[in-house]
């Protein structure tokens, strides 16, 4: 007959344990990576031509009008690229000029959102906004910045650009942003010249077409209804 | 009982996502049970040295 | 083993530790001066504008952070490896040129930051200015000498752990700290798909802090009650191995909970919920076993019937149980508050996220990194009980007290804004400045200065401490 043994203040026991738990735990995120990777890669300009939606749609999304709205299916906001066929998925058909064209090649959007990608990592964007909710909070989010009101036809940041498109005024922005104060706290000029701008808008402009499990909740539906203070 | 698949891209993971709980459930039994054979083992390997 | 840490002189490993740690106190100045900075911005925006802006300070804020703590953390080992393995650490001298190159790698990558800011929109940049990826700032060529300044820091570890005894605790150094180094490479790309990017980008942000950093702190509270309290070693190790299992066990698919929406499918939902929730228990397990060891051994001591602290280094154990505790608090509770789907989505990138980023690395990391500094101004002065001089006390009640104030501060600046500019005004540009221009957040921003200067002064307080403290008459020999 055997003594009685405490496996439970046993040290190979914990030691073996967090072996094993540590190295399944990994082994299980290494496959939920794999999984996660193929869901998440950038989609092509066929995708949008064949009606795929895509997690991360391909450069060429900025040929296309693209909306952020409700799916009774998901359950949440989901961005709508080209219409809506009323059921919350998006019927990539209706086009919207992006500085005055709709007919960007995958090869011109691939560079313009190249462009736009390395500006936004070289002028440090991430220290002051939030991208996809994540950087400084010193300044507004830049998720579906493309979506919002202020930069829309009759929102208040194309008067005060005197440009009459939303892409325009945002790139005159970028490049002259203490020109264009609209709080106390503004945009230091970070030297963002024209080509940087242009393609700085076609990063935020993919960027808002990402689907994000619809976050930001409620973006852009509520205007100055709610005296927030 | 099973709720349809909602996400985007079905995949096995997005399948066992059937609301709270069924596909941490799932994970953490299969990290967790085979500790139960880890401490068999242990159990047996102690009892032994006390002989 | 009580009096093995005593040796500090004469142990080229021991010296090596505290250049490291001199260099991180240095940055951990440098680091609450940046955010002094950014904290004035947020109350005076003129401050600085175009000359030093927010990014910058911010950037040097939270790059200094990350380094001082590595540099600290890479301290410890080289002071801990000598106690713990039973000899020298082997290649000790490539260890010392290394942290020269490190040291001056950083110097120049901080220059760069503050005079040359930001660069065109090309790779050039991304090379030599610096990558714009929060935290993980430092351009592509610092990157190539962090991971080689990091190889040869786990080649000492392991050669050393290899060939001398090898403890449990040295043992979780070692398959800890080749984890810390090889996360580092997943960091280290350009990609034009920003959702791919924050997916990598996570892998070394969270697996680090949320993972490998949490068991390198569960390895160093069990040294320091071993060598602070004379706790009993196995007992000691099989909390900590426990420890590791949970810790990794809920950290490493804990990751979940930055994956609700960067663009990743759904199921990172439940994932991330569930797993981040159980975060919190290692850290609950971690303050009971240091406070149970305190108690142990101290209760054992008193039945003898004399009357005797068995703590034989009081600023470092003081440290260390504000590590017990503010790792449970700051990590643990702070954490938990928003890791939920549900609650995360309007938490998400708010000062909510910095009330919990401010709190968790103070009191996991900061906090036993300090207490390691104590360690080795006890050992190379050689005191046999290292008592808490006048400024021990104030240098810890300030940055404590001042780091808790900036939380409570940011957290109800968090409230207001996950309420007015998320959930009422749906987040867009006009509502994120109605949430800034609140009353109660602007009055917060005030706190969270006032408070920042507190926790500046604790530091000044800090610095001269451990400065003196060693030559101090109080100590018994």
């Amino acid at each position: 007959m055997a003594n009685k043994v405490s496996v439970w203040t046993d040290n190979r026991f914990w030691q073996r344990s967090a072996a094993w738990v540590t190295g399944f735990a990994a082994v299980l995120l290494i496959w939920l990576t794999f999984d996660t990777s193929a869901q998440i890669s950038m989609g092509t300009d066929a995708d949008l031509q064949n009606g795929v939606t895509k997690r991360v749609p391909g450069p060429t999304v900025i040929n296309y009008k693209i909306t952020y709205e409700m799916s009774a299916k998901r359950g949440h906001e989901v961005p709508i690229i080209g219409g809506n066929d009323g059921s919350g998925m998006s019927l990539f058909q209706e086009k919207e000029k992006f500085f005055g064209r709709d007919d960007y090649s995958e090869e011109e959007a691939g560079a313009l959102l190249h462009l736009g990608k390395l500006g936004s990592q070289t002028k440090n964007c991430m220290n002051c906004h939030t991208l996809l909710g994540n950087g400084a909070y010193y300044a507004p989010d830049l998720t579906k910045s493309w979506l919002d009101p202020a930069w829309q036809d009759g929102g208040t940041m194309q008067a005060m650009t005197g440009k009459s498109t939303k892409e325009e005024a945002m790139a005159e922005f970028l490049q002259h942003p203490s020109t264009y104060p609209t709080h106390a706290r503004m945009m230091p000029d970070l030297g963002i010249t024209a080509e940087e701008a242009k393609g700085l808008v076609a990063f935020l402009k993919h960027m808002s077409s990402i689907d994000t499990n619809g976050f930001p909740r409620n973006f852009g539906k509520i205007q100055g209804a709610v005296n927030g203070k | 009982m099973f709720e349809p698949m909602t996400d985007v891209i079905p995949s096995f993971f997005a399948w066992i996502n059937q609301g709270p709980l069924t596909l941490t459930l799932f994970l953490h039994s299969i990290i967790i049970l085979p500790m139960f054979w880890i401490y068999r083992q242990e159990k047996t390997r102690l009892e032994n040295e006390s002989k | 083993m009580a009096s093995n840490h005593l040796t500090g002189i004469g142990s080229e490993s021991k010296q090596l530790a505290t250049w490291y740690f001199t260099f991180a106190a240095i940055l951990f100045g440098a680091q609450l001066l940046f955010g002094l900075v950014a904290a004035i911005q947020y109350v005076m925006p003129g401050f600085l504008f175009e000359i030093l802006d927010f990014s910058v300070a911010r950037m040097i804020h939270i790059n200094a952070l990350v380094v001082w703590m590595v540099f600290a953390m890479f301290g410890a080992v080289y002071w801990l490896l000598p106690d713990e393995t039973g000899i020298e650490t082997i290649g000790i001298k490539v260890g010392k040129l290394l942290y020269w190159v490190f040291v001056a790698a950083i110097v120049v990558v901080v220059l760069v930051y503050i005079f040359v800011q930001v660069g065109p929109a090309d790779e050039t940049s991304i090379w030599f200015i610096h990558e714009g990826r929060e935290y993980i700032e430092a351009p592509r060529w610092a990157d190539f000498g962090i991971v080689v300044v990091a190889l040869g820091f786990v080649a000492n570890l392991f050669m050393t752990g290899m060939k001398g005894k090898r403890s449990g605790i040295v043992t979780v150094l070692m398959a800890d700290m080749i984890a810390f180094a090889g996360l580092y490479l997943t960091g280290m790309f350009f990609t034009d798909n920003i959702t791919v990017d924050q997916y990598w980008w996570w892998w070394v942000i969270h697996l680090w802090v949320e993972a490998t950093w949490e068991v390198y702190v569960g390895a160093l509270a069990a040294y320091g009650l071993i060598t602070m309290i004379g706790a009993h070693r196995k007992v000691v190790e099989m909390w900590l191995w426990i420890e590791v299992a949970m810790l990794f066990g809920s950290g490493i698919l804990g990751m979940g909970h930055h994956y609700f929406w960067i663009g990743t499918p759904e199921y990172w939902w439940e994932i991330g919920a569930l797993f981040s929730a159980l975060e919190p228990l290692p850290l609950v397990a971690m303050f009971i076993h240091v406070l149970y060891d305190w108690g142990k051994t101290q209760g054992a001591q008193d039945a003898t019937g004399q009357k005797l602290s068995v703590i034989n280094n009081k600023p470092a154990f003081t440290w260390f149980v504000l590590n017990a505790f503010g790792n449970f608090l700051g990590a643990g509770i702070w954490g938990f508050f928003h890791t939920l789907p549900q609650v995360n989505l309007y938490t998400h990138g708010t000062q909510f996220t910095s009330a919990h980023g401010h709190l968790a690395f103070f009191g996991a990391y900061a906090t036993i990194l300090i207490g390691m500094m104590y360690i080795a101004v006890q050992g190379v002065n050689g005191i046999k009980v290292m008592k808490s001089t006048r400024s021990s006390v104030w240098a810890t009640w300030m940055i404590a007290g001042g780091v808790m104030g900036m939380t409570v501060a940011l957290t109800i600046a968090g409230y207001v804004q996950v309420l007015v500019s998320r959930a009422q005004m749906g987040a867009t540009w006009a509502g994120y400045f109605d949430g800034q221009s609140g009353l109660w957040f602007a009055q917060a921003m005030d706190w969270r200065l006032i408070m920042g200067v507190v926790t500046f002064t604790g530091f000044l307080f800090l610095a001269k401490d451990l400065l003196s403290i060693g030559k101090s008459p109080i100590h018994e020999r």
